[in-house]
């Protein structure tokens, strides 16, 4: 079992089974660590927000500090007008992070490395955005896939390749995250099993890579909750703002 | 560095065979998609809630707060400093008015003493002067009157020299004459 890096991606039920209208819907691991990952944040947010201070303490810095980082990214990349969508982006952009971060720790579970779990959050984003796009500018918001300035005999070209992108986006989006959480921490897995292996002579460069990769991977953890975040906005900043 | 932990993970893979039949990769097995796609919308679907009625507003608010708390004591002190700005000027101007009249009272002063000094020396001169013209009427009598003694002295001195060398007494009006006639041709060199 421990020499199979795939191993850790398996997901196994907790409990009794639930099965609701013959689907089955049991909790399993990756169900408990996405509640820890929630407990984790609404902890943080209210350990973060229990007292009003002036001059905040440090946990009430670093809640203030995520608030204005998403902020900021909002306002930058999707403008004044996706306020309302705030709240949305800041939960989406913390449970991605904490599910990342989460998944770091030895023996735990990594929520995003799932291609469902990614999928479907990249789906609803994808629905939600399209949406948007077509209550703010009707069939106007079809303008998106025919981009200013393009000569005419090229039109229908790009119109088509504008087409794949937009239908393409919850694909990118998704497999982005997945395949970066998957592969890093199958990663970790194989060089931690080299150590094993080549035991107490040759275990040491092994051991320093897996030490390297480790970092490596919290950058990523947090990078890739980003990115997430980021695009999202960028979807949106294109439903509200329609230009190109 | 991607690509060759990529290379070390497919000769891995390809020596060792993990990727059996019966492991493959437990993210492509279907069995608990609906689980996970269920949990996760349940879970987020709280989250989300619990964020954003409880938590960002009360950051918001928070923020809020010290953004206006700041922004009031920037005020504040903005107002303090614009009174401690003009409490100074205040002050320079009395300053500048007290030195005004120091000079005033100085220069008032001087000229004061100055008339005073000039009035007294004044008069201080003029009594020297009559000290001086009265020492001067006197020295004058006093020598008149020494001349007159000096002349009788020589008179009588003359009469009897002549009487003890002669034995006749001359006349005392001759005897004054010649008298006469020698101070005033050498009382030029005593006087």
């Amino acid at each position: 079992m421990a020499s199979n890096p795939m191993q850790q991606f398996s997901v196994y039920k907790i409990g009794p089974q639930i099965k609701i209208a013959g689907v089955d819907l049991s909790f399993t691991n990756a169900s408990l660590f996405m509640v820890i990952s929630a407990s984790i944040i609404l902890l943080f947010l209210f350990v973060g927000t229990k007292e009003k201070k002036i001059i905040p303490d440090k946990i009430q810095l670093i809640a203030e500090m995520f608030y204005s980082f998403v902020a900021k990214m909002i306002s930058d990349t999707a403008g004044s007008k996706a306020k309302p969508y705030f709240p949305f982006i800041f939960s989406l952009f913390m449970f991605v992070l904490f599910c990342n971060m989460v998944g770091m720790l030895p023996y735990s579970f990594t929520v995003t490395s799932h291609i469902i779990v990614t999928l479907i959050m990249a789906l609803f984003i994808f629905i939600a955005v399209t949406i948007i796009g077509f209550a703010k500018h009707g069939f106007k918001y079809l303008s998106i896939f025919v981009p200013n300035g393009v000569p005419a005999v090229l039109l229908p070209l790009i119109t088509v390749i504008e087409i794949i992108s937009y239908l393409s986006r919850p694909v990118s989006l998704s497999v982005r995250l997945f395949a970066n959480m998957m592969a890093g921490h199958t990663m970790l897995k194989v060089f931690g099993g080299f150590v094993i292996s080549l035991g107490l002579l040759g275990g040491w460069l092994p051991l320093s890579f897996s030490v390297a990769l480790t970092g490596l991977e919290i950058l990523v953890a947090f990078l890739q909750a980003y990115v997430f975040a980021i695009l999202t906005c960028i979807y949106l900043n294109d439903a509200l703002n329609l230009h190109h | 560095m991607r690509s060759y932990f990529s290379l070390v993970i497919a000769t891995l893979v390809i020596n060792t065979d993990l990727f059996a039949a019966e492991a493959g990769m437990p993210q492509l097995d279907p069995k608990y998609w609906a689980s996970q796609a269920f949990w996760l919308i349940l879970i987020f679907t709280i989250l989300y809630i619990s964020i954003a009625k409880f938590y960002l507003p009360k950051i918001k608010n928070n923020l809020d707060d010290r953004e206006n708390k700041i922004k009031d004591d920037v005020d504040d002190a903005n107002k303090f400093k614009e009174l401690s700005e003009s409490k100074f000027k205040e002050y320079e101007k009395i300053l500048a008015d007290a030195k005004k009249e120091v000079i005033k009272i100085q220069m008032d002063s001087k000229n004061i003493l100055d008339k005073d000094i000039q009035s007294k020396k004044e008069a201080m001169e003029k009594e020297i002067e009559n000290e001086i013209s009265k020492a001067q009427k006197e020295i004058n009598e006093l020598k008149r009157n020494s001349l007159i003694d000096i002349q009788n002295i020589s008179e009588n001195i003359t009469s009897s020299i002549i009487e003890n060398i002669s034995g006749d007494k001359l006349k005392e009006s001759s005897i004054k004459a010649a008298v006469e006639d020698v101070s005033k041709k050498k009382i030029g060199e005593y006087l």
